[in-house]
């Protein structure tokens, strides 16, 4: 039972407050730019919207470019499940749950890549290939990063890891997880969610196709994984296992609003970088999450 | 029992060799009997831990027959069953005397030969009889390899098969009879203690790593892969190079092992798994890439394998343990996927005529089985959860990230190979990405694509039992791990009994609730879109009025970004005519990637000896004057050396 409660607890907060921080980012952007902007709300109204709407399928298209989106939903969403929020734990946890949570990340970048091919479309391919790509380098520094985090706190399981604060390395770690974070959920400066021009897009390319509950289900799993990352890189670098539960809920709050403002800020303050760069940017991300892994190794080993 | 079951399984591969030629019917049902009567006593020696032994009167050779089955030859004698049975299923609709009349009643025979002899490798303890056995499943490997020698690719692609597997060979003879002059004995097993024979394991490492495809000694690998006839890549990709890795894991497990032999395993893995996938996405020809991810697959083993050495030289610390559970799971994982791609790339083959991606396309329309098995083969081969690849990868990492948190020396090399092992998961996602979506997405490339038909009953059949095997595994991972850690403690005995804390039952539990919620979600979310206003319409894509199949995002296109990045290695062969005119009148581009170990390294090499051969061929020219000048010089030179030698 207590289970059960347990589940649809973290089920609601991460269905219900993501859509909330595409809001802020573009509030943020819009503050910026001198703009009132859309509602913070605004993602919501649109998921009801969509969620309402018919659907055009390509003829091209197989059952596949509807059940992609969906399984890449339920693939972030139980990748959520296994990070700990907060004080409140996480749904399931287990030694080595970290690589787990890294290949269900996984799973969602093949089912959009496969859907994004469903079309034949010659974007929607090069949209497909950057993004499979550039996570080569991404999915680099993700490992360095929870190896680092693995050092660091000695264990394999996501609670017990995010637990103590990541030590002498941990601004290191912020800075080359905050560029994860903009490079997986394609944030300036390494795709423009603004953009209309697709010969320079990753993701919004690949969903040009996706219309009704698939995009909504897109648009969803998208807030989920923004989300998430904000969640995993607070986590990481506060030690908010050290506090009492409610000043942990309030910091964990507090820390993924500062994420998502910077978000905003960056998206404000940089344009976005010419493609051939972007390998340049993640594999300074990649380094920054190493060198935050040997200082981890080094600091356990005196 | 094991005992019977064992015979039952001899005597049905002998029926089947005998019954190949004239009556396929009666060759298929004796190999059926036989492969899975070895499947089950596989997995009785592998649930009961039972040694089976068996010392028989009869002699081969010189040499008593000497079998014995443990945990580690049950293991590889399970999978090979299997694939063995899958593959005789799937060819006889796949190579029928119809379409083949030539080859087939041959196919069988050397299929059935091949099984039998590779199970004899597997449960032999005597040296002589596994080199015999080694030598005849090679010889009918290569004659399964050649069936269609018609094609002069396919004969060459034998040729370069033989002429590796013989350098294989000639390692393995050097190190079979230098154990045998040491111990003074052909008998196998267990000698840890003696530490003279350590050196012997870079003659093995060679030996059957050139078996294996470990790079870089995989240059045969990818053209015989490729050209042979589906089923038998399958088995080629599957089964036959893990017997270099059972060589491996044998020999590293009984005879003791030089002191740096993990880290060399370790760099040879972590290297076979990064080019492996970079060459497979360089790749054009559906099986050509497919074969290449065997080498990247091996490459994830050895990881296993070599850290599992490293793990015994540092106290045989229980990441070890870890780690070669990984690999060996991973043994069958691949076994069962890579079978499985390979028979559903056979199907496309079937049905098209073509292996080259860039003639494919949309096939899922034709063939939904096919795609939705090769889909399901591509998620597990990429790693992903909930499949089986998934949760070798996942004990691999474990043994990796354990390394890493002891903080010995051993994490020097975890930590470089636990980032590149995840750069390689990536690396195969892009690629698989890539393969389904030219070859089962979007539109027909060409006329051979636009009339495909699924494959029949039988094809289905086989690469459904392979499927039904990944999503086992991946679902119910306890069930299996017993198994394993078995032949892990065979390997390393001092490991056996230790508790390993593994949350197996944990990713279970999880894998079971994905896998569920994926197909419910699958189910109902596409029932409720078909049931809101669901209009089809070509492809929007900001305003396509008529696309054509030719407008497609290519292969090459594809997977361009990442091929410059290893173009270091890849070297790939660019032929390309610009539009340059005003008005441009003509245009191409051909790329293509070579084998670059094979064209920069042993072609110059083998290049070398053909010119020393010639100049050598010189001194015979048919000149009986000359002729006698050698004997005299010859004799003069065996004088002094006779005269030397009295002088001392």
């Amino acid at each position: 039972m207590i289970l059960i409660l347990d589940v649809l607890l973290h089920l609601a907060i991460w269905l219900l407050l993501a859509p909330l921080l595409p809001g802020i980012i573009n509030k943020v952007k819009a503050w910026v730019a001198g703009r009132r902007g859309p509602p913070v709300l605004q993602l919501y109204y649109d998921l009801a919207k969509l969620w309402r709407k018919g659907v055009v399928l390509s003829t091209l298209a197989s059952p596949g470019f509807v059940i992609g989106p969906a399984v890449g939903w339920i693939a972030v969403l139980g990748a959520a499940m296994l990070l700990p929020l907060g004080p409140a734990g996480a749904v399931l946890s287990f030694r080595g749950d970290v690589l787990l949570m890294v290949y269900l990340l996984a799973l969602a970048r093949f089912c959009t890549a496969w859907a994004a091919m469903e079309t034949g479309s010659a974007f929607e391919g090069m949209g497909a290939a950057r993004e499979v790509s550039y996570a080569v380098l991404t999915e680099a520094a993700i490992i360095a990063a929870v190896l680092s985090l693995s050092v660091q706190s000695g264990s394999t399981s996501l609670v017990a890891m995010l637990a103590p604060a990541a030590g002498a390395g941990a601004m290191l770690l912020a800075a080359g997880l905050f560029t994860v974070l903009l490079a997986e959920n394609c944030r300036v400066p390494f795709d423009d969610p603004n953009t209309h021009l697709e010969l320079t897009m990753i993701h919004e390319v690949m969903v040009l196709d996706h219309s009704g509950p698939p995009l909504a289900v897109i648009l969803h799993g998208a807030a989920i994984k923004l989300l998430f990352f904000a969640v995993l890189l607070t986590e990481a670098v506060l030690p908010l296992g050290k506090l009492s539960p409610a000043a942990a809920a309030g910091v964990l709050l507090a820390g993924v609003m500062v994420v998502t403002v910077g978000v905003g800020l960056v998206e404000s303050l940089l344009a976005r970088l010419a493609f051939r760069r972007v390998p340049l940017l993640l594999t300074t991300a990649f380094l920054l999450c190493l060198f935050a892994l040997l200082m981890a190794w080094k600091g356990g080993a005196e | 029992m094991i005992e019977l079951l064992l015979t039952i399984s001899g005597v049905g591969m002998l029926v089947s060799i005998l019954a190949g030629m004239r009556a396929p019917k009666w060759w298929l049902g004796s190999l059926l009997i036989g492969t899975l009567a070895g499947v089950i006593g596989a997995v009785m020696a592998l649930t009961s831990g039972v040694v089976w032994d068996w010392r028989s009167e009869l002699i081969v050779g010189g040499e008593v027959v000497h079998l014995r089955l443990d945990a580690v030859s049950a293991l590889f004698l399970a999978l090979l069953g299997l694939v063995g049975g899958a593959g005789a299923v799937y060819s006889r609709e796949y190579w029928t005397e119809r379409a083949h009349p030539r080859s087939a009643h041959m196919g069988r025979v050397w299929w059935s030969l091949m099984l039998l002899c590779l199970g004899l490798v597997l449960v032999t303890t005597n040296g002589l009889h596994f080199l015999i056995a080694w030598e005849l499943f090679t010889l009918a490997a290569y004659f399964l390899v050649t069936l269609d020698r018609q094609r002069s690719e396919v004969r060459a692609a034998g040729w370069l098969y033989l002429a590796a597997s013989h350098v294989a060979a000639l390692c393995l003879f050097a190190f079979f009879t230098l154990l045998a002059a040491r111990t003074g004995s052909w008998e196998l097993g267990s000698m840890r203690d003696r530490a003279e024979l350590a050196p012997l394991f870079w003659l093995a490492l060679v030996g059957f790593g050139i078996k294996a495809g470990l790079f870089p000694l995989h240059v045969w690998l990818p053209s015989a892969h490729a050209n042979a006839p589906s089923h038998v890549s399958a088995i080629l990709s599957g089964v036959t190079i893990k017997m270099g890795i059972y060589g491996l894991v044998r020999f590293s497990g009984w005879l003791p092992v030089p002191t740096e032999a993990g880290w060399v395993v370790v760099v040879l893995g972590v290297a076979s798994a990064v080019l492996g996938v970079a060459f497979a996405l360089g790749q054009h020809d559906l099986k050509r890439l497919l074969a290449y991810h065997s080498v990247e697959n091996i490459g994830i083993i050895l990881i296993g394998l070599g850290f599992a050495l490293v793990a015994a030289e540092h106290g045989n610390a229980p990441w070890g343990r870890l780690a070669l559970a990984g690999g060996l799971l991973h043994v069958w994982n691949h076994g069962l996927f890579k079978s499985l791609l390979f028979f559903a790339a056979g199907s496309v083959l079937h049905a098209t005529g073509t292996r080259e991606m860039s003639r494919l396309g949309g096939l899922w329309r034709a063939m939904p089985w096919t795609a939705s098995l090769f889909a399901l083969g591509a998620v597990a081969i990429c790693g992903l959860p909930p499949l089986n690849g998934f949760v070798s990868e996942w004990l691999v990492y474990l043994g990796l990230f354990d390394a890493t948190m002891a903080h010995g020396a051993a994490a020097w090399a975890a930590i470089p190979s636990a980032i590149l092992l995840g750069i390689t998961g990536a690396l195969a996602l892009a690629c698989f990405a890539k393969v389904c979506g030219v070859v089962f997405l979007g539109t027909a490339r060409s006329q051979a694509a636009a009339h495909a038909h699924e494959s029949g009953p039988a094809m289905r059949g086989a690469m459904l039992v392979l499927g039904a095997a990944c999503v086992a595994i991946g679902l119910a991972p306890v069930v299996f791990w017993p198994a394993v850690v078995r032949a892990v403690d065979v390997w390393n005995p001092i490991w056996a009994g230790a508790e390993t804390p593994i949350a197996l039952g944990a990713l279970s539990l999880f894998h079971v609730a994905l896998a569920v919620l994926v197909l419910v979600a699958a189910v109902w979310f596409w029932k409720r879109v078909k049931r809101g206003h669901l209009a089809r319409a070509v492809t929007w894509d900001c305003g396509y009025v008529a696309p054509t199949p030719r407008m497609q995002y290519t292969a090459g296109s594809f997977a361009s970004i990442i091929t410059e990045w290893f173009a270091w290695i890849l070297r790939p062969v660019r032929h390309e005519h610009r539009p340059m005119e005003t008005l441009p009148a003509h245009a191409s581009f051909a790329e293509h990637t070579p084998e670059t170990v094979l064209k920069y390294a042993v072609e110059p090499a083998g290049g070398v000896i053909m010119q020393l051969s010639m100049a050598a061929r010189s001194l015979q020219h048919g000149r009986v004057q000359a002729y006698l000048f050698y004997l005299l010089v010859g004799l003069a030179a065996l004088a002094v050396v006779v005269l030397i030698g009295v002088d001392k």
